[in-house]
């Protein structure tokens, strides 16, 4: 087990090390530098040159890359070009609100999506089924913001139930502000959860078709276990693994679609705050939400992968 | 075993609930201190992005300077005639030849904590911008030898050389800082400034919500607002960075006012909505078509001319803006009334005869594929904006009328920048954002030393270097005005540029909630310029 969990570690750590020097130099080869965006009429190139020596990009990219490395080992993340503040206050500043809607959707997806693919894995061929199918491949073309931009017109400006925007009104307290909250939370969520949901529910279907087909149901059938016992109770628990897999690919998925969802829901997290450092080629904003988006990623893949060896009895560590 | 299992199962259920419940709990873990009321008196104003630096020496954002300039005053402001306009200063003068530039403060600004605004606080202020060399503020100062404050509401500058816009200039873009609050930062290269704002403009910072809103309260003691402060006790700012998002707030009475424009397009969607009223204003720049000089067909003036020709600006006008906007002549908006030589008329739209100009002057069609075969050129623009991408298209299907092979090279906008940067492009097709005066622009856009980077002729002609600093050192106003309408016609016969058009924008509010906005051209002024928002009347 302790073997199994340091390998696993140790992949995380590397593939975490290769997601920092890869945006690092990326930026780097885009073109142009963040004072490329500042220039406003006066900006003499003196100025321009004093500027990015100031943020350390006159130095050799070499020198820039270990020293960047450097100061991340010791959790420092730079300090914003734009913002004069240190890049970790402001992404610890906006990650709650990334992890509450991610989160949300990710939990909301699963606990909707299993029932709704067992269903209809039960009911193959039928109406319910093919209703399932039609969605799951339609919700694989929608695109975050044009559905996000359809919920706010209708359900916020049409109908009126839901705020136009924002995380929360921050003139509200105690339950309040908890309902306040939750208001805020439900247009980008359910954004979030029609795009995510088709796939997963698609998924654990085929899964529960294969294993209502195995032996060991028949068996159960055979032992004269109620129809209710063998879909949810043996055949769920066999057929939600690789499905497990897929929870953990799309919790990268819907981290990246929280820039678009916040975006358009002018939700404060991180999404937002990349949207807006590429805007202004921060890069140490832009590094260091992507390294903490890279580590998300590679967190909860790797407690997938450990989840999935404790509930899996035919792994033993 | 079977017990095993199940309790495994539970462990998952349960380190999911405590992670989702751990989630939440974070989420509230953010600054929301702010003690607003609801009073009916708050102004609520969409904005795009967040503050990203309150220093108001150095940011260079059009969003911070709506903010910061509300707490900051400026010695003078532009009106919505694009007139410089009295604000903490009462006047300006020049002396010893225009070598001295002399500005007499009012003596009823004071700052949040009591203290008067004084001359001092000029003075440091300037001083601190070139010893750090901050913002775009510091190429205004290049002329400054030395700055004196003689009295409480005296600042004289001292001059290297006249030039004549420096008041204009210095006094528009620079914001005024509390000297006793300020002194005590440091180097102010580094100083944040975003906590116990000290202001002297209607509204000052009192709180934020970073990612949602900044609460201004109302300075109560602002003497440019009809009371003696403004009407209005409270403007917040909400964050909107989708301007359709921030549309539907407003229709939805979430906010008062669009900070941002409203697109051409999305105009026509608050129409039938009789609560809100669109306000219109002018631009202080404008879309033009530059060309490089250095391109050896494009250095010819036939060439240059020809291409002027061969673009519809009306047409453009009415495709693009759908109407709304003015044509131009030469390279002086029509919005400096006084400068505008409005004895020059637009090139007529004509690729027959620009066609025939060319022929005239040599150039060839050997292979008869209907373009002459030296002039393919490539027009390179900013793919983001929606209106210059249109442009070419437009420009394009023209100028193949006259013989004229145009490539399409709009890209993304940091490419574009960067290929703007290096003189690697032939034709650019771009906007100038604000210009507060003529003189500047000129200096800007054709000095051969390119003092603001901006030369995109790239254009070294000792002609127009003298043109432009015999202008520039010339103090009597009758005679500066003649100088500039002169090179607004040298430039227009060069055809160093085809100016396309001046956009109007449209400005967004709540006419059933608030009335007395004092619009300036502008999508950087707008309608939240300090002046503006200390007009502001909430409607009975």
């Amino acid at each position: 087990m302790v073997r199994f969990v340091l390998s696993r570690a140790l992949k995380a750590v590397l593939t975490v090390w290769i997601a920092i020097t890869s945006t690092f130099f990326l930026l780097r080869l885009l073109p142009g530098d963040p004072t490329t965006l500042m220039v406003e009429g006066d900006m003499t190139p003196e100025m321009q040159a004093a500027l990015l020596k100031t943020y350390g990009l006159d130095r050799p990219l070499w020198e820039q890359y270990v020293s960047y490395l450097r100061e991340l080992v010791q959790g420092n993340l730079g300090i914003s070009f734009r913002q004069i503040q240190p890049v970790t206050d402001i992404i610890l500043d906006r990650l709650p609100w990334t992890l509450l809607l991610a989160g949300s959707a990710f939990v909301l997806t699963v606990a909707v999506g299993i029932p709704i693919g067992v269903t209809a894995a039960v009911n193959r061929g039928k109406w319910l089924d093919r209703a399932l199918q039609g969605f799951g491949i339609s919700a694989n073309a929608l695109f975050v913001p044009s559905v996000a931009i359809l919920l706010l017109v209708f359900f916020g400006a049409q109908l009126g139930w839901f705020p136009i925007g924002g995380a929360i009104d921050p003139d509200t307290r105690g339950v309040g502000a908890y309902l306040s909250l939750a208001h805020h939370l439900v247009l980008p969520v359910l954004s979030l959860i029609l795009v995510q949901l088709g796939p997963y529910a698609l998924t654990l279907r085929t899964n529960m078709i294969e294993v209502l087909g195995e032996d060991y149901i028949r068996a159960a059938q055979a032992r004269g276990l109620s129809a209710r016992r063998r879909v949810w109770k043996h055949g769920l628990r066999n057929a939600i693994l690789p499905a497990l897999t897929l929870m953990g690919l799309q919790l990268g998925t819907l981290v990246g679609g929280a820039v678009l969802t916040e975006t358009v829901f002018a939700y404060p997290g991180v999404g937002r705050l990349i949207y807006e450092a590429v805007g202004q080629q921060d890069y140490p904003v832009i590094q260091g939400a992507f390294i903490m988006l890279a580590v998300t990623v590679v967190v909860a893949n790797a407690l997938t992968d450990m989840l999935y060896a404790v509930l899996n009895p035919r792994i033993r560590l | 075993m079977k017990k095993t299992v199940k309790g495994r199962w539970r462990l998952a259920v349960a380190l999911g609930v405590v992670a989702t419940l751990g989630v939440s709990g974070c989420g509230l873990n953010e600054d929301n201190s702010s003690s607003s009321g609801s009073s009916d008196t708050v102004l609520r104003i969409g904005t795009t992005t967040d503050v990203s630096n309150f220093n108001p020496l150095q940011s260079l954002s059009k969003t911070d300077s709506w903010i910061l300039n509300a707490m900051y005053p400026h010695l003078l402001r532009i009106d919505e005639n694009a007139q410089k306009a009295p604000e903490l200063a009462k006047e300006y003068r020049y002396e010893d030849d225009g070598k001295t530039a002399v500005f007499e403060l009012r003596d009823d600004f004071k700052w949040t904590d009591g203290q008067p605004v004084v001359a001092e606080d000029v003075k440091f202020s300037a001083e601190k911008i070139m010893e750090y060399k901050l913002g775009n503020v510091a190429a205004k100062l290049t002329w400054v030898e030395s700055i004196e404050a003689p009295d409480a509401t005296t600042v004289k500058f001292k001059l290297s050389q006249p030039y004549a816009p420096f008041a204009e200039g210095v006094g528009f873009w620079m914001s005024i800082v509390p000297k006793h609050v300020f002194e005590k930062a440091g180097d102010l290269s580094k100083f944040p400034n975003d906590s116990n704002w000290v202001g002297a403009g209607p509204f000052v910072l009192d709180s934020m919500t970073k990612g949602q809103r900044y609460v201004m309260k109302r300075n109560e003691h602002y003497p440019l607002a009809p009371e003696g402060k403004a009407a209005v006790s409270q403007v917040e700012y909400r964050v909107y960075p989708d301007v359709n998002t921030m549309m539907l707030a407003l229709r939805n009475g979430d906010i008062d006012l669009m900070g941002t424009p409203v697109p051409v397009s999305a105009a026509k969607t608050f129409e039938n909505d009789s609560k809100i009223k669109l306000a219109k204003v002018g631009a202080l720049g404008f879309a033009h078509l530059t060309y490089n000089m250095k391109n050896k067909y494009l250095a010819d003036q036939e060439v240059r001319q020809a291409l002027s020709m061969s673009v519809d600006t009306k047409a453009i006008i009415d495709a693009v803006l759908q109407g709304d906007g003015q044509q131009m002549a030469g390279p002086i908006s029509p919005i400096f009334a006084e400068y505008d030589n409005t004895e020059i008329q637009p090139y007529p739209f004509d690729p027959a005869a620009a066609k025939a100009k060319l022929a005239a002057a040599g150039y060839k069609d050997a292979n008869n594929d209907g373009f002459f075969d030296e002039l393919s050129f490539g027009v390179a623009c900013d793919q983001s904006n929606a209106n210059i991408t249109r442009v070419v298209q437009l420009f394009r299907e023209s100028a193949a009328k006259a013989g004229i092979k145009l490539e399409n090279e709009c890209v993304e906008r940091n490419t574009f920048l960067t290929r703007t940067k290096n003189g690697e492009y032939d034709i650019d097709a771009s906007q100038w954002g604000v210009f507060d005066n003529p003189m500047d622009q000129l200096r800007s856009t054709y000095l051969s030393s390119n003092p603001g980077g901006i030369n995109y002729n790239l254009l070294e002609s000792a002609e127009m270097d003298t043109l432009i600093n015999d202008a520039a050192g010339t103090t009597d106003p009758e005679a500066f005005k003649a100088k500039i309408k002169n090179l607004d016609k040298v430039v227009h016969e060069q055809a160093y540029l085809t100016p396309l058009y001046v956009e109007n924008f449209q400005f967004a509010y709540n006419a059933s909630k608030f009335t007395g906005f004092a619009p300036s051209p502008s999508d950087l002024l707008g309608m939240v310029t300090a002046y503006s928002l200390a007009q502001v009347t909430p409607v009975k």
